[in-house]
């Protein structure tokens, strides 16, 4: 059970998703895509099947947005919904058939980070929110929060700067440092309000990894179903057929109707 | 980011709509030919015309990717890059804009794939409104048979085809495109679109045109290029 925030669109059915989706939320560099591959691991040995997916990855745009991204000269509503139409793809395309099959869907970002981006780059908070009303709401929505001066050794030293991460677009006249400051400390600020607005469960991203990982851990046993029963010898056989039926009630029809 | 019917830009804006066969693109033509001869700086645009994007949208037509919600938003994706790229500096620096297809396209045919109404408006909300919209009224049929006679078959999404109505092309085009006019007949009151019968001589609907077009230069002559 799915419910967008407001927008339906055709052909596009959320009240027969019977996954979760489970939304990792944070500035650049706190650590989003590690914690990722760690619960992907531990979820998987629980029983549960996992999607992780991320930004930019669809297969429509994704490789149209980077091109795009190289020469530096998307104008910021542009960018917004390049990015707005790439996350679309993804929904209809991976997000809401994994759903559907029962997967434990782990999204690197949500339409939250598109958000932010945007409202930093001055848009219409209205415009904005209403261009992601398609979106399905998630599960839970872990914030990994961060102040700038502990983000910048993690996502500079490490990588070094990156011309968008340092929202050079917006300060072409600073250098790369204090360009990143002041776009992270915006960022920052936008996040801190949508945690409030859109109920984030705020995590602080300063311990170290595997600090994170048990209360993510924490948070997302709380909205899994228990996990499968170990079969023994005994309950072998009556858990077999109780497997049976649920698979015959529960086989996933193909609904995607044409409007 | 400024709003529909908020932009305070000296240049003037005009636009053409209606269907495939409306004979649209071949009045905006003759008007550019004469805003020219006059001596205004015109520039052109085309719907789906981005640098940026079109390569994307022309691959997820051929591949036939596009769903109702990706077509709405890749096409608002190519009208926002000429946007803010062209249409608004242009128009701040006093140019005449002339655009075959504008964001009423994208409310018809959004609408007529089931996207929300509503929804699709507020995504284009950053368009600059136009000086005059005009709107090419034809009869199906007689927009059917112009296509027929300039070219061999519809395009897939021209046709509707992605909506599954019918098999045959001709027949989903026919449904496509019928429920298409419904939608630019409702929004003819709503935005005030300048309705011209498209089943008049080319010349005839050229002149009514330019009486229009005419009548919002004179209050701008700074428009004019110098000699």
């Amino acid at each position: 059970m799915k419910e967008s925030y407001g927008v339906r669109l055709p052909g596009l059915e959320l009240d027969d998703l019977t996954g979760k989706l489970i939304v990792l939320e944070g500035t650049d560099g706190v650590g989003r895509s590690t914690q990722i591959r760690l619960l992907k691991e531990w979820l998987e040995q629980q029983g549960h099947a996992v999607l992780d997916t991320g930004l930019t990855r669809s297969g429509l745009v994704g490789k149209g947005i980077k091109r795009a991204k190289e020469g530096h000269t998307l104008g910021r509503i542009t960018l917004s919904l390049f990015y707005a139409t790439d996350f679309a793809d993804r929904l209809e395309n991976e997000i809401v058939p994994a759903l559907r099959a029962g997967f434990v869907v782990l999204t690197d970002r949500y339409i939250y980070s598109l958000m932010a981006r945007s409202m930093v780059r001055g848009l219409d908070p209205v415009w904005v929110r209403n261009i992601h009303r398609f979106a399905p709401k998630p599960d839970a929505i872990f914030y990994l929060r961060i102040g700038v001066d502990e983000l910048i050794p993690r996502a500079v030293f490490a990588r070094g700067f990156d011309y968008w991460e340092s929202g050079m677009d917006l300060y072409s006249a600073e250098d790369m440092y204090d360009s990143f400051r002041k776009y992270q400390t915006a960022l920052l600020q936008q996040f801190d309000q949508l945690a409030e607005e859109f109920n984030f469960e705020v995590i602080d991203a300063r311990p170290e990894p595997r600090v994170i990982f048990e209360q993510l851990k924490a948070g997302i046993e709380r909205i899994l179903a228990p996990p499968v029963p170990r079969p023994t010898l005994t309950a072998a056989t009556g858990a077999l057929e109780a497997l049976e039926e649920l698979t015959v009630q529960e086989a996933p029809e193909e609904r995607r109707k044409r409007a | 980011m400024k709003r529909y019917g908020d932009h305070r830009i000296p240049g003037r804006l005009f636009v053409v709509e209606g269907i495939d066969g409306s004979g649209k693109s071949t009045q905006l033509m003759l008007l550019h030919q004469w805003l020219k001869a006059e001596g205004y700086g015109v520039v052109f645009s085309e719907w789906n015309s981005s640098p940026l994007v079109k390569d994307t949208t022309k691959r997820g037509k051929k591949k036939q990717l596009l769903t109702p919600a990706t077509f709405s938003l890749i096409h608002a994706t190519d009208f926002a890059d000429r946007t803010e790229r062209n249409i608004i500096p242009l128009l701040k620096a006093g140019a005449v804009v002339l655009c075959d297809r504008y964001i009423y396209t994208a409310f018809a045919r959004d609408a007529s794939r089931g996207m929300d109404p509503e929804w699709i408006r507020e995504l284009y909300g950053f368009a600059v409104k136009p000086t005059v919209a005009f709107y090419f009224r034809v009869p199906l049929e007689v927009a059917m048979k112009r296509i027929n006679d300039a070219r061999a078959g519809f395009k897939y999404y021209e046709a509707g085809m992605d909506l599954g109505l019918s098999d045959d092309p001709d027949e989903s085009f026919r449904l496509f495109q019928s429920r298409i006019l419904e939608e630019y007949d409702k929004m003819i009151p709503e935005f005030g679109l300048t309705v011209i019968d498209a089943t008049l001589p080319i010349e005839t609907q050229q002149q009514e045109m330019r009486l229009m077009v005419l009548a919002k230069l004179t209050q701008a002559k700074q428009l004019r290029v110098a000699p």
